[in-house]
């Protein structure tokens, strides 16, 4: 797959992983391994490129004596998955239009 | 392997990075290795889950941009002690001119590059132009009617143009050879501030 769409389709994955409650690293893998596998250090790039860019934040929970980082997502995280899925749906229309022009040949 | 084993071997792999960013790292693998074992894996599998540990290394040296190693690299080890200031300072004279000198011919031989290309491309535009103005006095001296100059610019109108072609082919190549001269020179300095991956 080209990288630059895998890359954005990896941060939106995240960003949803952490959508509907706050989530640490080992579940977030967990949760997205039906759908793709992925590194520990891949997700250590996203979850940090996306602390910076505001999409997440990150806090410290005290969990069975020792600290387990938590990832929050914050309003503009919350946009780029809606920016994400109004992408999509262009996409898919243009991937239908592909796939008829395949099919009429 | 344990976790601690796993840790270090981290540690050592990733020297030459930012402090701060090498115990974020290790953190991060360190609970990743601790909610594997609360799942009910042996310390061994949890460590083995995560993966190879020279894989890991290397993945991290390519993702971390070379700003970053070259701030730690130029970051004094120990507080600078203040004999090496003064001489420093009294050194300048000397230093100071030999460093600018340095920068100078590095960047005087990229020049030289570029200027190579630029030369290239100028020799595409004179051929472009060559052809250009072939066809035109041959248009112009058609009106004239002397058909044998006709016959002689259309001629070196269409070498020009002929010329054109295979030069523009020609400069692209050797764009893109700079281009990736340039990469090569950024990923060499790289493994030069950070050495190459130690085993």
């Amino acid at each position: 797959m080209d990288i630059q769409l895998k890359r954005g389709l990896l941060d939106v994955c995240v960003l949803a992983a952490i959508k509907d409650k706050d989530s640490y690293g080992y579940r977030i893998i967990k949760d997205m391994k039906p759908y793709l596998s992925l590194s520990e250090s891949t997700l250590y790039t996203i979850l940090k490129r996306l602390e910076t860019a505001g999409m997440l934040t990150v806090h410290s929970v005290e969990h069975d004596g020792r600290l387990r980082k938590y990832y929050h997502i914050t309003d503009s995280g919350l946009r780029r998955i809606e920016e994400f899925k109004e992408d999509w749906k262009e996409i898919l229309s243009i991937y239908r239009f592909v796939v008829k022009e395949e099919d009429n040949e | 392997m344990n976790k601690q084993e796993f840790l270090e071997q981290l540690r050592q792999g990733l020297r030459g990075l930012p402090r701060e960013d090498i115990e974020e790292r290790l953190t991060f693998y360190s609970e990743m290795i601790d909610d594997r074992m609360e799942e009910g894996l042996s310390e061994t599998e949890a460590v083995a889950e995560i993966g190879d540990v020279r894989e890991i290394i290397s993945q991290i040296r390519e993702d971390v941009p070379l700003t970053k190693i070259v701030k730690e690299k130029i970051k004094p080890k120990s507080p600078v002690k203040p004999w090496v200031i003064v001489l420093l300072i009294i050194g300048f004279p000397l230093w100071f001119p030999i460093l600018i000198a340095a920068i100078a011919i590095i960047l005087a031989v990229y020049i030289v590059f570029w200027s190579v290309i630029i030369s290239l491309w100028a020799v595409f535009a004179s051929f472009i132009a060559g052809a250009f103005s072939g066809v035109c006095s041959a248009v112009y001296f058609l009106i004239c009617g002397k058909a044998v100059t006709v016959l002689s610019m259309l001629a070196v109108g269409l070498l020009c143009a002929g010329l054109a072609i295979f030069m523009f082919f020609a400069c692209l190549a050797a764009t893109k050879g700079v281009i990736w001269l340039t990469k090569k020179a950024a990923i060499g300095l790289k493994h030069m501030l950070i050495g190459k991956e130690t085993a």
